[in-house]
């Protein structure tokens, strides 16, 4: 089912919680609202599941406008942060209440919710109640009991933050798999880029109410418009400057920053102010005028051990600092703090963006 | 997003709590300032603050609610640091029995007292015979008395809300403390006690008020001089009107002064939130077997005090013939077979009309407390201050604004609200309101939003979540703040005294009366009665919702 989202507003008092968004989301696709909190990106969801009505713009769950109907009138299934499992029911009971409040014949709430056990890998835990379960169990629990619905859309609301780090990556790889499974229309809401980025066809990154960029993961990665989705999507050095000489968009052109004038590509709409980004893992560390492109001399300030790499901060003249990663830890002897070293980076990975900062 | 039925609610809900709190209320306030003809005029506050017998009458009420929230205040929050902070031997017994004080029905407390007590008591005639005393000691008659029987009865309602609010407090606070170098006392005083005053402040205001507008305690111990015997007073003798009139004028002015406590008592709350979810504990400490004996000893000494009326109640209920002698002379059951079987509508007419404000209490409470936790009507914060109200509002006081407010003619016949039986059930249920409002509150927030809204997308509507959902997560508290209501509703002397008339009377109606008609033993009887319901309730309660009843004083 493809999710039409047009110029939906959301205000409490004086906040515009979401402000004009226009999103479209194809049917079976996981799509990802990533952003800090605050971005409004909860919100977006809440108006989507129906639990706030918009005050302004409409949304659309295939041609059917959904604008002023209950939660239960949509036909969701919602997975909540919390888990949000019923204390008081069993695991069969949460599962089968949706398939009960529907009147389903007898046999069909039984081989509905069995199927919706076995889908999350807990047959058997029927008759538990959320108490006796581990964060995990609990929240494939909350999954199923979204599916057995046969929801025509699923929403996540950050449905991985309670957990802890190895049983999240677990789950994530889980619902991705019965996402793909069911082709069902997923929308997911997260403000850890990197789960975005694991699990999503598309991710929209939002601040303050309004979407920033949308795109596949690997775009949002390697190709930010904005000085903000640099930032925040992994990690970026961000070198200010100002363009010399101006290009067409994707073509060589030279900015004028406080390391010197350095080569780089210019990525959506750029004014003579902007931003040039360049990923650590781009960036090479040599003794001296070694590697082509852009060239920053500097001293080690810091080395970072991080296990699969080492991460350089070098200070550069003008008092900047530029990460640099080395990424075969393994067969490297880290340099000493004030070893003096450059810093090398082609202009192919040196993207000139907007600076909205 | 407004449903008519929503809309219908909220405005049965405001029309209940107007009719039968804010319009009596008001009427009382509307007497104090106009005279008999009904014009504006400031006379009977003149009149009462030139009056030397009155206003030493303010001043004193004022000396008796200050000198007895600090006493229960040292005991009270002793005992609350003994029980939370320590561990020493009988422990969790001595923390079950710290309750059982509260629960005394407010006369038979101090009718217990003097049976041991008094001039003629136990204590007493063992003094006279063993020291050759020629004169009692007098250890209650005076605001001395008062102040011993109101604290012995109420340091529990600190000690609840101390508690509570000592294990609201993360320890990591305590211990951060400790890393900048404070210990023992500098630490308990500049960060373990401030860090309590909001549970303290609530719990020391109900003692207050409570003192302040108790009439019975001070006239059974011969104290005229304060406001609530003298609002009492002048209220039922119906003869001289003028004075009938100053009555109402220390009614308004009792409810006038409450207010104010409460006022300021909030402002200082409402600025100094520090309650934070902690999940963890201090431990307690285990004491040394030296100071675990000095513990127990003095918890066992307070105690002893605390179950002087009912040791002195129990005594007279089943005793002949005591008098001059240390305990009775001759045991019988006939006081029993009187209350019981003789007589039995006191206790026929408490349990009803205790059982019907029950009713009320949760037909109304439970919708408000949806209202207040759930909802965005307008409204809601007056909802809350109104519901506050009431527990700062003197029993007395609503007791007088009754017979003042419902006395004119109902529509229909010729007599008022106050002739019909059902007004009893009716004040005690706007009297006990707030713990119903409060219980099913306390629930409510601890059910997070999201267990509605998960059932929402599964596709129930409203009324249905709040069928399969809500209501079986809460269903317990409304049942504690319920049987709460209902237990306390047992125990209201002050406003029902002056609603009862013949054929209606309550147990607390039957203990004045039989104790002014010099029998004390069939008052010892029904006291007896009321505690072993009281007890039982509190036990179930205690099971049900833990010791974390302070909340619902808080």
């Amino acid at each position: 089912m493809i999710v039409t989202i047009q110029g939906v507003v959301k205000r409490f008092g004086a906040v515009t919680a979401v402000d004009a968004v226009d999103l479209t989301v194809a049917d079976g696709e996981l799509f990802t609202l990533l952003g800090p909190s605050g971005c409004g990106k909860t919100t977006l969801l809440r108006l989507l599941a129906g639990f706030y009505q918009p005050d302004g713009g409409t949304i659309r769950f295939g041609d059917r406008v959904v604008n002023g109907l209950a939660p239960y009138e949509r036909r969701i299934g919602m997975v909540f942060q919390n888990y949000a499992l019923w204390p008081h029911m069993t695991v069969a009971e949460n599962i089968g209440y949706g398939l009960r409040l529907r009147r389903l014949p007898r046999e069909e709430v039984a081989q509905r919710l069995q199927e919706g056990l076995r889908k999350v890998n807990l047959t058997g835990f029927e008759a538990r109640y959320p108490g006796q379960l581990s964060g995990g169990q609990q929240q494939r629990v909350a999954l199923a009991r979204a599916l057995v619905l046969n929801p025509d859309i699923l929403l996540l609301d950050e449905p991985l933050s309670n957990l802890d780090a190895k049983i999240r990556i677990q789950v994530r790889a889980e619902i991705r798999r019965l996402q793909r499974e069911l082709a069902i229309t997923t929308i997911y809401v997260t403000h850890d880029q990197e789960e975005a980025l694991s699990l999503s066809d598309r991710v929209a990154v939002m601040r303050d109410g309004r979407v920033l960029q949308v795109g596949p993961p690997r775009d949002l990665y390697e190709r930010p418009r904005t000085r903000f989705v640099a930032d925040f999507v992994g990690t970026n050095n961000l070198v200010p400057g100002e363009v010399e000489s101006r290009a067409a968009e994707g073509a060589d052109m030279v900015v004028r920053t406080a390391l010197g004038p350095l080569r780089a590509i210019a990525n959506g709409a750029v004014s003579a102010r902007c931003v040039l980004a360049v990923r650590p893992e781009n960036v090479a560390l040599g003794p001296a005028a070694t590697g082509e492109g852009n060239r920053v001399a500097g001293r080690v300030s810091l080395v970072s051990y991080l296990g699969s790499t080492v991460r350089y901060d070098v200070e550069t003249e003008a008092g900047l600092v530029l990460k640099a990663d080395i990424r075969d830890a393994w067969h490297h002897d880290p340099l000493p703090v004030g070893r003096p070293v450059t810093l090398s980076f082609p202009s192919s990975v040196t993207l000139a963006v907007a600076d909205d900062a | 997003m407004r449903s008519p039925r929503l809309v219908l609610g909220v405005g049965l809900i405001w029309a209940f709590l107007i009719l039968f709190l804010v319009y009596p209320l008001g009427r009382i306030f509307y007497d104090a300032v106009t005279d008999e003809a009904g014009r504006w005029t400031l006379a009977n506050f003149h009149e009462f603050f030139t009056d030397r017998f009155y206003l030493r009458s303010l001043w004193h009420s004022m000396i008796l609610g200050v000198a007895t929230v600090i006493a229960s205040s040292v005991l009270g929050i002793t005992v609350a640091f003994l029980l939370v902070r320590y561990d020493f031997v009988g422990r969790s017994l001595f923390s079950y029995l710290t309750m059982i004080p509260i629960i005394s029905p407010p006369l038979v407390g101090v009718l217990g007292f003097t049976f041991i007590l008094g001039r003629a008591g136990t204590v007493n005639v063992l003094l006279m015979d063993l020291f050759d005393l020629l004169r009692p000691v007098n250890f209650l008659y005076g605001i001395h008395g008062v102040v011993l029987v109101e604290t012995l009865h109420l340091f529990p309602m600190i000690t609840l809300n101390v508690v509570d609010a000592l294990g609201k407090v993360d320890p990591s606070l305590e211990e951060a403390a400790e890393s900048v170098g404070a210990r023992g006392w500098s630490k308990l005083w500049r960060v373990t006690l401030p860090l309590t005053t909001p549970g303290y402040v609530a719990g020391a205001l109900l003692v207050f008020i409570w003192t302040f507008s108790d009439f019975a305690t001070p006239l059974v111990l011969g104290v005229q001089d304060l406001l609530a015997p003298q609002a009492y007073l002048n209220i039922v003798q119906f003869v001289d009107r003028r004075i009938f009139r100053m009555g109402i004028v220390i009614s308004a002015l009792m409810v006038l002064l409450a207010v104010l406590f409460l006022l300021a008592a909030r402002h200082y709350v409402a600025i100094k939130d520090y309650s934070s979810l902690s999940y963890s504990r201090v431990a307690r400490r285990r004491l040394t077997a030296g100071r675990q004996a000095l513990v127990v000893a003095f918890l066992s000494l307070l105690l002893l005090l605390s179950f002087i009326p009912y040791i002195g109640v129990t005594l007279a209920s089943v005793g002949k013939g005591w008098a001059l002698t240390p305990l009775p002379v001759a045991y019988t059951l006939q006081y029993y077979e009187r209350v019981i079987v003789e007589t039995p509508k006191y206790i026929l007419n408490s349990f009803l009309y205790s059982g019907l404000a029950v009713v009320v209490c949760v037909l109304v409470g439970v919708p408000i407390a949806w209202l207040l936790a759930r909802s965005t009507v307008p409204g809601r914060g007056a909802l809350d201050a109104v519901n506050t109200l009431i527990l700062a509002v003197p029993g007395t006081a609503l007791g007088i604004a009754y017979i003042r407010a419902f006395h004119f003619d109902l529509p229909g016949f010729d007599r008022g609200l106050t002739s019909f039986w059902i007004v009893m059930p009716l004040v005690l249920a706007v009297r006990r309101l707030p713990y119903t409002v409060r219980g099913s509150f306390a629930s409510l927030l601890l059910v997070h939003r999201s267990l509605e809204e998960a059932a929402g997308s599964v596709g129930a509507s409203g009324p249905r979540t709040f069928r399969d959902v809500t209501l079986p997560l809460i269903w317990k508290g409304i049942l504690v703040g319920g049987l709460f209501s209902f237990m306390t509703s047992l125990q209201e002397a002050s406003a029902v005294l002056f609603l009862a008339l013949g054929g209606w009377e309550s147990i607390t109606n039957g203990i004045f009366a039989f104790y002014i008609a010099g029998s004390a033993n069939e008052a010892a009887a029904l006291g007896v009665i009321l505690i072993v319901v009281a007890a039982i309730s509190v036990a179930v309660i205690n099971r049900m919702a833990g010791t974390r009843m302070g909340g619902v004083f808080g």
